[in-house]
């Protein structure tokens, strides 16, 4: 590039700016009020070959360089930061992990129709406890036959639910952490895959913005992406090269925002001069467009790196910080130059403000670009000598995990209530169903597999059999409004410490199971198996509530109104046999050693969570220096 | 004089017994002594499967000198090089100077380790190698960490004898008797039999299980172990404690009660504990005082029983010496999955109990029951109220 951009580059700008502006910019404030995504500029982005930019022609691509592609999501952004970042995430982390990971085979299937516009791509990483640390991925896949069975969900996921493709992260080998993740192509559609509600966003409103669910959703064998454990580090490629978009996104709001300012600040006068002249709005501008350069410099010379195949992962991040950073501060310089008109909805600097924000949080923080940054240049930190993984066990503590499976309906029913029955519970007696959750002795609790309102009148009649008082998950008390909100269970809402705790159709959200940790015996409900919530409680039944529910109703119902309880008596827990671990140990013929993964090998600089097979063909007994193959499981 | 005993046909026991060894390993105490078994084949070749420990070899020098009558000795089989195998493996070698041992990689470098001076009389094989000694073909097979690296076994392929090393091997001298089928094994051995498996090999479980998997793909018909009595009938009732032990699984439902009590307040809590199991129909019920019990007994006792309860006193406030010992002990053998209730007795900060579950967490699927009793020195309604929970909870799980 040598500091300046080529013809064809501005060639280039001049394109999609004369789009954007013709196209964008009349609905960009529709746009953002009405939280409505902009098909028909997706669609018209397509037919001017920009979904595919970066990749080769032969998958369909634009085969342009990167630097193109970092032009095309800056001009969009320029006039809505929105629509930058759709363009942003289909190409940057729905199509290259394909792209650069995928088989022949995958990419002809998937990277060709997205590269060509004909589908849209995202990128789900992001979950409740796994943000910046991926390693806290909870989302999991576990084969079966030809398939592996996705159960979870992630947060915040860019262009969902109008994107076909996911490229979804999940666990499958759990508690080693990130080593443990595997990468997977997903298709919208696909049976169990669903979209939770849309975010109502600070900014880029045009953008849509949805969760991931996740219900037993069969994924074929051969949308592995890459190898199974390679999903940590496809997801770190891909937001090395995401962090281009995402500087590229923020380059373009801040310039739009800072033409603007210029514009107004020419043509506003105040003590006869515009303010432009006054020279605390010159200096100001003076620095606007001083950041601006530097930013620019940045994001292209990283998008250069890449497109010649040079490390750029901690210039990516430098673009990224910086431009993200400076975008703020551009952007809130134009508005205070606006003064109170730039106060107003509709001024485009208002809606640059917004936009601006979430460029310093998505696709990593900037706290940890400058982790990326730091490490490139001081290295990792010392490992952690001594630690030890442990097997993280059911958010609920250690549970019996007894399911009944066998037989109809109302064997597993009648199953249920006889193991309650000999743990001591007496249904002859019960409380008020509108026992506070703290002081309940029994919950019954509803979660959004209810359905209908009306079907809470299964649960008011559970409850009642039961002896216990009424909960629920927190959608049904707080989307749903079912209950009133001081009846939601969790983490966040109330903490139940009592005996029994029913849950009817609640998948089991790692707040919820925080919430009912006290309980002494938990009964879940469900109709879908892998449902949380089965690993996290006492006992279980898979089915259908509308017959489930019904049954145990009538099965507790001694025909008399029940007894006063007695005071609450906090009833003994059986004590679950300990587990094994899920991974392998594996022990050296050579001495006995037993290679541990929960340990690693601090001396041989393998890190706990490492498995056996994972270890480099080199290792050796860090006893006895026996060779790897001389071990055996343990 | 001689002492020797027939096997089979061409097959003779030419070992010696230890009666005034107080400590096996300077560490196990062995009253009832230990033998230790070499044994000597008359094919076209002659050979001699390992040797003795250094205590019995005047004798073992004798018993081969008669049942060879003459002849020279051609080969040394050496199937384990520790010395109480392999001693006298030097002197052999100087009586019977053209002798060849046949030994693996790993036993001659353990060879030249303890000086003895082979070189020129070495035959090193590996796994599934064979040799002919006549009629007699032997083949050779690896078993690493049973429980030493370079031990193997050697499998006579005519007649179906399993020279087995230290594996199915048993404290307890033989006094006269050599076949499992002339003592009452499981009234008189087994105590000694697991004592010696559970602390000499114990650690080992995946290694005796690989070793086990290769024994089954073989027709055998005979065990020849280097300790205590050869096998030839009821195999299968030896096998089956093998596979329990190495796989560490109990071998039957039952209480060990483990205690350390320093004025007999703890000593009358688990008296207690005790009474209550056997008066609810736990009647399989062992207990031992951690100071008084040597902890080879009490490793032993923890391998055959399902459950176990710790009753500890705090002792500078940490876990009582012999108990940790024992704990210890237990760790390094690789002890698991057993269910185990805690008794704590502490007078002024009783912490042994959390202190005892921190370290079974350490180990690997050893359950500790939810139930737990906390002695405030000495018994009283609350701790015994606890005490009848910790009951119930022993006698759920053992009942499940």
């Amino acid at each position: 590039m040598l500091f300046k951009t080529t013809e064809k580059h501005e060639e280039f700008r001049a394109k999609i700016r004369e789009f954007a502006e013709a196209e964008l910019k009349p609905i960009a404030f529709m746009l953002d009020q009405k939280n409505e995504f902009p098909e028909e500029i997706v669609k018209k982005l397509a037919e001017m070959n920009m979904m595919g930019i970066p990749y080769p022609k032969k998958y369909g691509g634009a085969g342009l360089d990167i630097m193109t592609y970092a032009i095309a999501v800056e001009e969009l952004a320029r006039i809505d930061g929105g629509t930058g970042v759709i363009l942003s995430a289909h190409v940057s982390l729905g199509s290259y992990p394909i792209y650069a990971f995928g088989t022949e085979e995958q990419k002809k299937k998937y990277l060709v129709p997205l590269a060509k516009g004909e589908k849209l791509g995202a990128f789900g990483l992001t979950e409740p406890n796994a943000g910046s640390d991926a390693g806290g991925t909870e989302t999991t896949a576990v084969l079966e036959g030809d398939h592996y069975i996705l159960n979870g969900g992630k947060i915040f996921i860019t262009n969902a639910d109008k994107a076909d493709t996911y490229v979804v992260f999940a666990v499958t080998t759990p508690n080693i952490g990130t080593r443990g993740i595997s990468a997977f192509i997903v298709e919208k559609g696909w049976e169990g895959f669903e979209f939770g509600d849309h975010y109502d966003k600070m900014g880029i409103r045009s953008s849509a913005t949805a969760e991931l669910i996740f219900n037993d959703v069969k994924v074929p064998k051969e949308n592995l992406l890459g190898k199974e454990g390679q999903g940590f580090k496809i997801a770190m490629a891909t937001l090395d090269g995401g962090r281009i978009g995402i500087a590229s996104q923020a380059l373009g709001i801040a310039q739009g925002a800072f033409e603007h300012a210029v514009e107004y600040a020419k043509e506003r006068e105040q003590f006869g001069i515009p303010i432009a002249h006054h020279q605390i709005n010159s200096f100001k501008i003076a620095d606007m467009a001083t950041k601006l350069r530097a930013a620019r410099f940045l994001v292209y010379s990283s998008a250069e790196l890449k497109e010649h195949h040079e490390p750029y992962g901690m210039e990516s991040a430098m673009a990224k910080q910086y431009t993200s950073d400076i975008c703020l501060e551009v952007v809130n310089d134009a508005v205070q130059i606006f003064g109170g008109t730039g106060y107003l909805k509709g001024m485009e600097v208002e809606r640059a403000y917004r936009d601006a924000k979430i460029c310093t949080i998505y696709e990593g923080t900037n706290e940890i670009q400058r982790v990326v940054i730091a490490s490139h240049i001081i290295g990792k930190p010392p490992k952690q000598t001594g630690g030890k993984l442990k097997a993280k066990g059911p958010i609920t503590g250690a549970r019996k995990k007894k399911i009944f499976s066998e037989g109809t309906n109302e064997e597993k029913v009648a199953a249920l209530v006889e193991a309650l029955t000999a743990d001591g519970y007496d249904f002859n007696v019960g409380i008020d169903p509108n026992t506070p959750i703290v002081e309940a002795d029994r919950v019954v609790s509803a979660g959004k597999g209810i359905g209908d309102k009306a079907n809470m009148k299964l649960i008011e009649e559970l409850a009642i059999q039961a002896g216990a008082a009424i909960g629920s998950s927190r959608p049904v008390a707080e989307t749903l409004k079912y209950v009133p909100l001081n009846r939601y269970v969790g983490m966040s809402g109330q903490k139940f410490n009592g005996n029994l705790y029913i849950a009817c159709g609640i998948s089991g959200a790692g707040q919820h199971l925080k919430g009912i940790k006290g309980a002494t015996t938990i009964v879940a409900i469900n109709k879908n198996k892998n449902a949380p919530i089965f690993k996290n409680a006492d006992y279980g039944i898979v089915g259908d509530l509308m017959e489930i529910l019904p049954l145990l109703t009538k099965a507790l119902d001694n025909g008399e109104p029940k007894k006063p309880a007695p005071p609450m008596q906090k009833m003994r827990k059986a004590t679950p046999k300990k587990e094994a671990p899920p991974w392998k140990t594996y022990v050296c013929s050579g001495c006995g050693y037993e290679y541990d993964p929960a340990v690693g090998d601090p001396e041989g600089d393998v890190s706990p969570g490492t498995l056996f097979d994972a270890l480099p063909e080199e290792w050796i007994c860090p006893d006895c220096g026996e060779e790897k193959d001389k071990f055996i499981e343990g | 004089m001689y002492c020797v005993r027939k096997v089979t046909e061409d097959l003779y026991w030419v070992g010696g017994n230890d009666r005034r060894l107080t400590l096996f390993e300077n560490i196990h105490p062995i009253p009832r002594g230990v033998s230790y078994n070499s044994y000597l084949l008359l094919d076209e070749k002659t050979v001699l499967f390992d040797t003795v420990d250094w205590s019995a070899g005047r004798q073992f020098l004798e018993n081969i000198e008669y049942v060879l009558d003459g002849r020279p000795l051609d080969y040394l089989v050496i199937n384990h090089m520790e010395p109480d195998h392999g001693a006298s493996i030097e002197e052999v070698l100087l009586r019977y100077p053209d002798v060849k041992i046949i030994s693996t990689e790993k036993a001659f470098m353990m060879m030249h380790q303890f000086n003895f001076d082979i070189d020129g009389h070495t035959e090193e094989v590996q796994e599934g190698d064979t040799r002919s000694f006549g009629k007699h073909e032997v083949t050779f097979v690896a078993a690493p960490m049973v429980h030493w690296p370079e031990a193997m076994v050697t499998f006579d392929l005519t007649n179906g004898v399993l020279f087995a090393a230290d594996a199915f091997g048993s404290f307890g001298s033989l006094d006269g008797k050599l076949f499992n089928d002339e003592v009452n094994f499981d009234r008189d051995w087994i105590d000694d039999a697991r004592r010696y498996y559970t602390n000499i090999v114990g650690k080992y479980g995946p290694h005796v299980q690989a070793l086990l998997k290769k024994a089954a793909t073989i027709d055998i018909k005979m065990i020849c172990p280097l300790h205590g009595p050869v096998w030839r009938s009821d195999l299968g009732y030896f096998l089956d404690k093998y596979d329990k032990w190495s796989s560490y699984e109990p071998e039957e439902k039952g209480v060990l009660i483990v205690y350390a009590s320093m004025y007999g307040n703890t000593e009358s809590a688990v008296n207690l504990l005790a009474t209550k199991l056997v008066e609810r129909g736990i009647t399989n019920v062992s207990m031992y005082d951690v100071s008084k019990t040597h902890v080879s007994q009490l490793i032993s006792e923890t391998f055959r029983l399902s459950h176990i309860v710790l009753a500890s006193v705090t002792y500078n406030l940490g876990i009582y010496p012999p108990m940790l010992d024992y704990l210890m002990d237990m760790k390094a053998l690789n002890m698991q999955k057993r269910t185990v209730a805690l008794i704590e007795n502490g007078s002024w900060a009783p912490k042994s109990g959390a202190l005892m579950e921190e370290f079974l967490d350490e180990m690997k699927q050893m359950t500790v029951l939810n139930e737990k009793v906390s002695v405030l020195s000495s018994l009283n309604e609350g701790s015994a109220l606890e005490m009848d929970q910790l009951v119930d909870g022993l006698i759920e799980s053992i009942n499940e």
